[in-house]
């Protein structure tokens, strides 16, 4: 994908893959429409708010992930390419009530913006959706913590994270 | 808050750092001996230990000659939970998705087999 350039200096990439026993259309619909985002798109404990929702290129969606114990977090889409019901591309971010990008709270060297790619591939009828996030617009510092936060996920940890992680489960 | 995790992260992107942790959690060990398998020289091997103790992953012993390497679990476990919280994001958040997109097909299925004759409405959840 042209967009992996933008994630070059840091050469990595976080890609995830899933199947729906669903219609590529109910899978796309699921993922663009308001009205089915707020049941199942947020942080895990959170429900969201919308507050805006433009789906075109360049359009935003801007909502707020609200928790049980009152706090609340905004966050952010910046559309990039919308081809129905294929691929979706956003520009995604933390930002404040007025929609302004803001940092990573847990993570500030974190990217301010990570670019998004979902692909929705019939198969079988069924879904099969790839997502692949990487860096947008970093610096060399936050493309490094991304790397390293994404390192960590990757099985490019291989046999030495497993010995790594035994490491930790003994410790805690 | 948690503004370490930047530099821990910033430490493990490098391949090299990441194996020197793998071996130091098989145990504590001399910079010579853990210079033996990478094939680098020692100031390039002790530039990544410097990296990784600045970050509070390693810790190193006074004796002046060898000043052995340790593991420090604490920051790498908290990267460790930071890590899964993000993978944990995308898991559950599709799961969410899952079980939706499962609702709908319900719905649709209940309405067709009432028998309303209608055209698939609008896929709506249930309330």
């Amino acid at each position: 994908m042209a967009q992996s350039a933008n994630a070059a200096n840091a050469g990595t990439e976080f890609v995830f893959n899933r199947t729906f026993d669903a219609s590529r259309e109910d899978v796309w619909n699921a993922f663009t429409q308001p009205g089915h985002l707020k049941h199942w798109w947020g942080t895990p404990g959170s429900s969201i708010e919308i507050a805006h929702h433009e789906l075109k290129p360049g359009g935003l969606f801007h909502y707020c992930m609200k928790f049980p114990d009152g706090r609340a977090m905004w966050a952010r889409f910046i559309f990039r390419e919308i081809v129905a019901p294929s691929r979706l591309v956003w520009l995604n971010g933390f930002s404040d009530e007025h929609g302004g990008l803001t940092r990573n709270p847990w993570v500030p060297s974190f990217p301010l913006e990570t670019l998004n790619t979902v692909t929705f591939a019939e198969q079988d009828g069924k879904t099969l959706l790839t997502i692949t996030v990487v860096p947008f617009n970093a610096s060399k510092e936050e493309a490094g913590v991304f790397a390293g936060g994404i390192a960590g996920m990757k099985v490019g940890f291989g046999a030495s994270f497993k010995v790594l992680a035994d490491y930790l489960e003994q410790r805690s | 808050m948690h503004d370490h995790l930047s530099s821990t992260f910033a430490a493990l992107a490098d391949p090299t750092r990441r194996a020197i942790l793998a071996r130091l959690a098989l145990g504590e060990t001399s910079v010579t001996e853990l210079a033996s398998p990478f094939e680098m020289s020692m100031p390039a091997v002790s530039k990544h230990l410097k990296v990784l103790e600045r970050a509070g992953l390693i810790a190193r012993g006074r004796e002046a000659q060898s000043r052995p390497c340790r593991l420090e679990p604490g920051p790498l476990k908290e990267a460790a939970s930071w890590i899964e919280e993000y993978r944990r994001f995308w898991e559950e958040s599709l799961d969410r998705l899952d079980a939706y997109l499962r609702e709908i097909r319900a719905a649709r299925t209940k309405s067709k087999t009432n028998g309303s004759g209608k055209k698939r409405s609008r896929t709506k959840s249930k309330e």
